[in-house]
């Protein structure tokens, strides 16, 4: 059993996601603050984390950042829906994914699965292969491969490629992907990415972008579906 | 001091010392030589000179020539003299006298010339403080007016604006221009016309009227306006001296309230922007609950057992209870800054308001949770039930999300002389004193990414509509507690 820590003042919202995710087997601890929300991840040792941003005692940004000094967990942040840049900032500070408010449990779910599934394993290794659903790429050899199909790639692609594979199921921002691959000169030519997306999916045979997402205005994700 | 003022002075000062100096000679004139009248008659020229100007001393110079020879010159009382050389006496005594009047008046002159010119340019220097000291327009062009008016001794100074397509008035001092002057400077009032036509700089005929357009940056701003002032060549440089200062400042301080202006919309549109996101996010909350919960009744594959089933629905009853309490309150808020709020205020009964306040709040607070205590027998009170019902709402649903769960909220009431004190006291963290002011603002708690908190703001602009006040302190032993006056009904004799 999965346990999530769900991290909202909303006494109603927690009630109605302790309701929801306890009936989908998880088990739910709660937190009213950002402070007890963090003291939880220390304490409570969860699998993943719901955190909203909109927190009154303290930014959920914040929050991301003071987890993050000491944990992996992945963390689900919820956000009013418009806030984009509040979601990049997150994203940014090492949040995993976002919902946006109001939501359904089952999307809810479906994330906290995703983020479960691609959590890091717990001893911090640096894997020498990644898979993602059937996209196998051998981060040693710079080699990729499609249902066992090797993939052309140029060395920039595979490293696009790499970098969302790397970091599985999680949202990577445009700013984030930009600065890794391209190089800390870069940070807003998103216009690169739209390119060298289109092209990599057409590669993958993944026209429709189920395996590699498009979150407009925020970034990209590599998702087994 | 008007001119005719002064001459009449200097008549007086001139016929006075000469009858005074003749009456005290008077006595002696058998001993006194034709010379030494002459001589003491000297005395009332130089000062009616001093006193009238010219024409005062050639009065006195009159006078005391037919003094001099009809009352100390043989035979007295008659114009002829004695010998010729009394009538070279009386002539060199006439003529010495006169180019002395001459020579003193033109000294004296000079001399109030410069004292004028002295007030002038310190009325220059007190509009150039004025000018660079920080002054609101409307300050700033009353002082161009009233400086101007004094320092040129104006009849009337004004300064006019273009308005629209007028040129209209917009300061003047001393008496206000006449209809007939002000169609010289702008002809049939109402009618468009445009300030460059009068920037020739030239007196305009129609009295001695002056105007001279104020001009910064090639750009005209407006006219000053100097009538019933005797304006010579100095003067009228010196007024468009003061005319390019006044520009200058009026430039100055038209670009500082444009600047002004511009912050001031600024901050609105920040603040509309902040209130937006509050109110959003106040109504995105309780939406967000609903959705979640609604989400998981629909769903038949998740086992949910008849508790929980109860609790989403009460969940949802609450948190509609909630939104509609929140769209109640931006309607207030509405009203409140539209200043459309009308108070109807008829006898009622506390506990009937807090009633009707819980009723308010629906589901959304336990009817347990709260209880009253009131002091002794609390008289009716003179309000509108529907307001302060929303008041004691409001202060209840923020005291029920800020407590913690299970402890007690208290409803206390006494009476003070001609109101009733009402407090709401809770048990929770209260409220630090730094913001015990700050808590009833509409902004709040905008900045920490929070709620709008516009219950409070409504609170206390429905309690300040009773002409009463409200205000946040301790509670005994830790908590907030708000406290507000209502006014007694006044029960007339016959019912009670």
């Amino acid at each position: 059993m999965s346990r999530v820590l769900v991290v909202d003042d909303d006494p109603s919202l927690r009630r109605a996601l302790r309701i929801g995710l306890s009936a989908r087997g998880y088990d739910v601890v709660l937190a009213r603050t950002g402070e007890e929300g963090v003291a939880q991840v220390a304490l409570a040792q969860p699998d993943v984390v719901v955190l909203d941003l909109g927190l009154t005692d303290m930014d959920g940004i914040e929050v991301c950042h003071r987890v993050r000094e000491f944990s992996d967990v992945p963390v689900v942040v919820l956000s009013a829906a418009g806030a984009e840049e509040r979601k990049v900032a997150a994203l940014d500070g090492g949040a995993d994914d976002y919902v946006t408010k109001p939501f359904g449990m089952a999307e809810l779910e479906a994330r906290l699965r995703v983020a479960l599934r691609h959590a890091k394993s717990p001893n911090g290794a640096q894997p020498s292969e990644v898979v993602v659903g059937e996209l196998v790429v051998d981060l040693v050899h710079h080699e990729a491969s499609m249902d066992g199909r090797p993939l052309e790639l140029t060395a920039r692609e595979f490293e696009f490629l790499a970098y969302l594979a790397r970091h599985a199921g999680k949202v990577c921002t445009h700013h984030m992907i930009l600065k890794e691959v391209w190089g800390p000169a870069y940070g807003s030519e998103t216009h690169y990415l739209r390119v060298y997306a289109h092209r990599l999916r057409q590669k993958l045979g993944d026209e429709d972008g189920h395996l590699l997402r498009t979150h407009p205005g925020i970034g990209y994700q590599l998702v087994a579906s | 001091m008007s001119s005719f003022g002064r001459g009449l002075r200097g008549s007086v000062v001139a016929l006075g010392t000469v009858g005074a100096l003749c009456a005290l000679m008077l006595p002696f004139r058998s001993h006194l030589s034709v010379a030494t009248t002459a001589l003491v008659l000297v005395v009332p020229v130089v000062l009616a000179v001093a006193a009238g100007g010219f024409r005062a001393g050639a009065l006195a110079v009159a006078a005391g020539f037919l003094a001099d020879d009809l009352l100390f010159i043989p035979p007295y009382g008659r114009l002829s003299v004695g010998n010729a050389q009394n009538w070279t006496a009386l002539a060199v005594y006439v003529v010495v006298m006169l180019v002395a009047a001459r020579v003193v008046a033109r000294v004296d002159a000079a001399r109030a010339e410069a004292r004028r010119r002295e007030v002038q340019t310190r009325h220059l220097f007190d509009l150039s403080d004025v000018l660079i000291g920080v002054t609101p327009l409307a300050d700033l062009l009353g002082r161009i007016v009233f400086t101007m008016q004094r320092a040129f001794s104006l009849r009337s100074a004004a300064l006019l604006l273009p308005t629209g397509d007028e040129v209209r008035v917009a300061a003047e001092a001393g008496t206000p221009l006449s209809p007939d002057e002000l169609r010289a400077v702008s002809p049939s009032g109402g009618e468009r016309r445009s300030v460059v036509p009068m920037s020739g700089r030239r007196a305009v005929p129609g009295g001695e009227m002056m105007v001279v357009p104020l001009v910064s940056s090639g750009r005209p701003l407006g006219l000053l306006v100097a009538a019933g002032g005797p304006l010579d060549v100095h003067d009228q440089e010196l007024l468009r001296t003061y005319a390019n200062q006044a520009a200058l400042a009026l430039e100055r301080s038209q670009l500082r309230e444009q600047a002004l202006r511009t912050a001031l919309l600024e901050e609105v549109d920040r603040w509309r922007g902040a209130l937006m996101g509050a109110v959003s996010h106040d109504l995105r909350t309780p939406l967000a609950a609903v959705k979640a919960a609604v989400s998981d009744l629909r769903r038949h594959d998740v086992a949910l057992s008849p508790d929980d089933v109860d609790e989403l629905l009460e969940l949802i009853e609450v948190q509609s209870d909630r939104l509609a309490r929140l769209v109640a309150n931006l309607l207030d808020m509405t009203r409140i800054q539209a200043g459309a709020l009308e108070l109807h205020p008829e006898p009622t009964a506390l506990s009937e308001l807090v009633e009707e306040g819980l009723g308010a709040l629906g589901a959304e607070l336990e009817r347990g949770r709260v209880k009253t205590n009131f002091v002794g027998d609390l008289p009716l009170l003179d309000v509108d039930h529907l307001l302060v019902a929303q008041v004691l709402a409001n202060l209840l649903e923020n005291a029920h999300r800020h407590a913690p769960e299970g402890t007690v909220i208290e409803v206390q009431a006494r009476r003070a002389g001609q109101v009733v004190e009402v407090a709401v006291e809770d048990h929770g963290p209260g409220v630090p004193e730094e913001e015990r002011e700050r808590v009833f603002q509409m902004f709040n708690r905008i900045s920490g990414g929070g709620r709008a908190g516009l219950g409070l703001t409504i609170a206390k602009a429905f309690v300040e509509a009773h002409g009463q006040e409200i205000h946040a302190e301790e509670a005994p032993g830790g908590g907030a507690r708000f406290v507000f006056t209502l006014p007694v009904a006044q029960v007339p004799t016959e019912i009670a």
